[in-house]
């Protein structure tokens, strides 16, 4: 009997199926160990308060109406973000174990051993953007620009928590410890902070204005906060979309390029 | 490291003890500076951050009455930041020292017990003092100014070392009540919250509702603003008060709950 090094097309299971088990993977991660889960929830929440108490008064002179108008996109994205961290301990775990092993001999094509995760992240995500503004519905949030408001926010909060959790996939491939979470977290938080987090560009000066103005994540943000600060329109979207999708790409093929190293 | 112990008693063999373990302390930070950088990295930063995002705000009338620009209202957050970071990353050394088996080989040693926790807050006070120079030289190289002077400095120094002996006593006796690292930094968060409903960020002139009325009885807001004042006031007692005085109460209330946990730990043993 000859063993077929290469399955065949119809033994190879199916994709949808495969990340489907491994976002089951990711909750179940989730609800055997919540301590590490909990800090994703109440951090967005947390800072979405103190940003508004403090910072409150910053926006209110650039023209927002309502802090929280300001500051619940930016924690909503944030907020998404973290579930990058919970991907890359998880694969970390996996790793130490022997089960990410038992991954790369199983008959599933690689792609699906990143949009796994990637996949899982957005489940991940799903309950510290619903707090957010839940939160932002309590302080007074305005949302002058309809359900669509809610979806900007959706989108850019997903986006950027698959841009990240591909981003940590490739840093965990390559370093394969602890230190690549965080990195992560380090490369998320510049990133966001580095742009319209705390205030609009108008308000802003000297070097922070110049790196803002070219940081895509102020359009990110843009295209996440117009609809609390008045209509959704394309002009104030197109930006942020296509930041989500070159950053996607490049995160994506920085994973891919990860897995197929550590095959090596 | 061996910690040697000298034949003296009572207060000079405390004192001795206490240095050799500060010394021990410090030199372990020392080695770990990928423990320490984010104590001076992140106040920095956001430093940085808030001058470049809030300067304008800084030109109206009404914060003019407060500070003269930004930066100078911002030295003394990031010194509260730091501070606060690196006491709570020393008190954390303390309980890895449990978990690890090293402050078993101390209470076999003769060594004095109390010195086993004045031990690290020294070195919490070193780094404090080290942090204040620091922040403060680069402040001064961007631009701010000290309206005190020299005095004025030497207040933000001792400021901090007493914030530092503060949070770092308090947070020590949760590392020897718990002997584990993880629940010292689950306490993280704590501080956190009590420096930022305070005004170590921004001005309470520009809150308002429960956050203003937390910020104006969060103890935090008094020490952070005698420190303020050393930067942006004419020299005056309040400023000492507030920057000394609150964190020598609160440091006093640590040391005394870190002691007692001690003396809890060892009954057990």
């Amino acid at each position: 009997m000859t063993l077929a090094l290469e399955p065949r097309r119809e033994h190879r299971a199916d994709s949808s199926a495969v990340i489907g088990a491994l976002v089951r993977r990711t909750l179940l991660r989730v609800r055997r160990m919540p301590a590490a889960f909990v800090p994703s929830i109440v951090m967005p929440v947390f800072q979405l308060i103190a940003f508004s108490g403090a910072f409150g008064a910053a926006v209110r002179f650039a023209g927002v109406e309502n802090a929280m108008d300001w500051y619940v996109p930016l924690n909503a994205v944030q907020g998404a973000s973290f579930g990058a961290m919970g991907v890359s301990f998880g694969l970390i775990n996996d790793m130490q174990t022997g089960f990410f092993d038992r991954l790369l001999m199983a008959p599933t094509r690689r792609w699906t051993l990143i949009a796994g995760p990637m996949a899982g992240s957005i489940a991940r995500a799903a309950l510290p953007i619903l707090l957010v503004v839940a939160v932002g519905f309590a302080g007074g949030m305005n949302v002058p620009g309809g359900w669509l408001a809610f979806v900007t926010i959706g989108v850019a909060a997903v986006g950027i928590a698959l841009v990240a959790s591909a981003f940590a996939l490739g840093l965990t491939y390559r370093m394969r410890n602890m230190g690549a979470a965080t990195l992560t977290q380090f490369a998320v938080f510049f990133t966001i902070f580095l742009s319209t987090s705390q205030v609009p560009l108008s308000a802003m000066n000297g070097w922070l204005h110049a790196v803002a103005r070219v940081n895509p994540m102020t359009n990110v943000l843009r295209l996440a906060r117009q609809g609390l600060l008045g209509d959704v329109t394309w002009s104030q979207s197109w930006g942020g979309l296509l930041a989500i999708a070159v950053m996607l790409v490049l995160s994506s093929a920085f994973a891919l390029t990860g897995l197929k190293r550590l095959e090596r | 490291m061996t910690v040697a112990v000298s034949s003296s008693s009572g207060l000079g063999r405390l004192l001795t003890h206490t240095a050799m373990l500060t010394r021990r302390s410090v030199r372990g930070r020392l080695r770990q500076p990928a423990a320490l950088a984010p104590s001076f990295i992140f106040p920095l930063f956001f430093a940085a951050l808030g001058a470049a995002s809030f300067s304008r705000i800084a030109e109206r009338p009404d914060f003019q009455e407060i500070a003269p620009s930004f930066l100078n209202y911002n030295a003394a957050g990031a010194i509260l930041q730091g501070v606060l970071f690196a006491a709570v990353s020393a008190s954390g050394d303390l309980a890895t020292d449990i978990e690890q088996g090293f402050f078993e080989r101390l209470l076999a040693s003769p060594v004095s017990r109390t010195s086993i926790i004045l031990g690290r807050l020294g070195s919490a006070m070193v780094v404090a003092v080290v942090q204040v120079i620091v922040f403060l030289s680069i402040f001064i190289a961007f631009g701010a100014r000290i309206e005190t002077g020299v005095v004025g400095f030497l207040g933000m120094m001792i400021g901090g070392a007493l914030l530092a002996l503060a949070m770092a006593g308090l947070m020590s006796g949760i590392a020897v009540r718990s002997g584990s690292p993880e629940v010292v930094q689950g306490s993280f968060p704590l501080v956190f919250a009590l420096m930022f409903l305070s005004s170590a960020f921004f001005p309470r002139i520009y809150m308002t509702g429960w956050y203003r009325t937390v910020a104006d009885w969060n103890p935090m807001s008094h020490i952070v603003e005698g420190m303020q004042s050393f930067m942006n006031e004419p020299l005056a007692a309040d400023q000492f008060l507030r920057a000394w005085a609150i964190p020598l109460v609160v440091a006093v209330a640590g040391i005394m709950f870190a002691l007692r946990a001690l003396s809890t730990r060892l009954k057990a043993l």
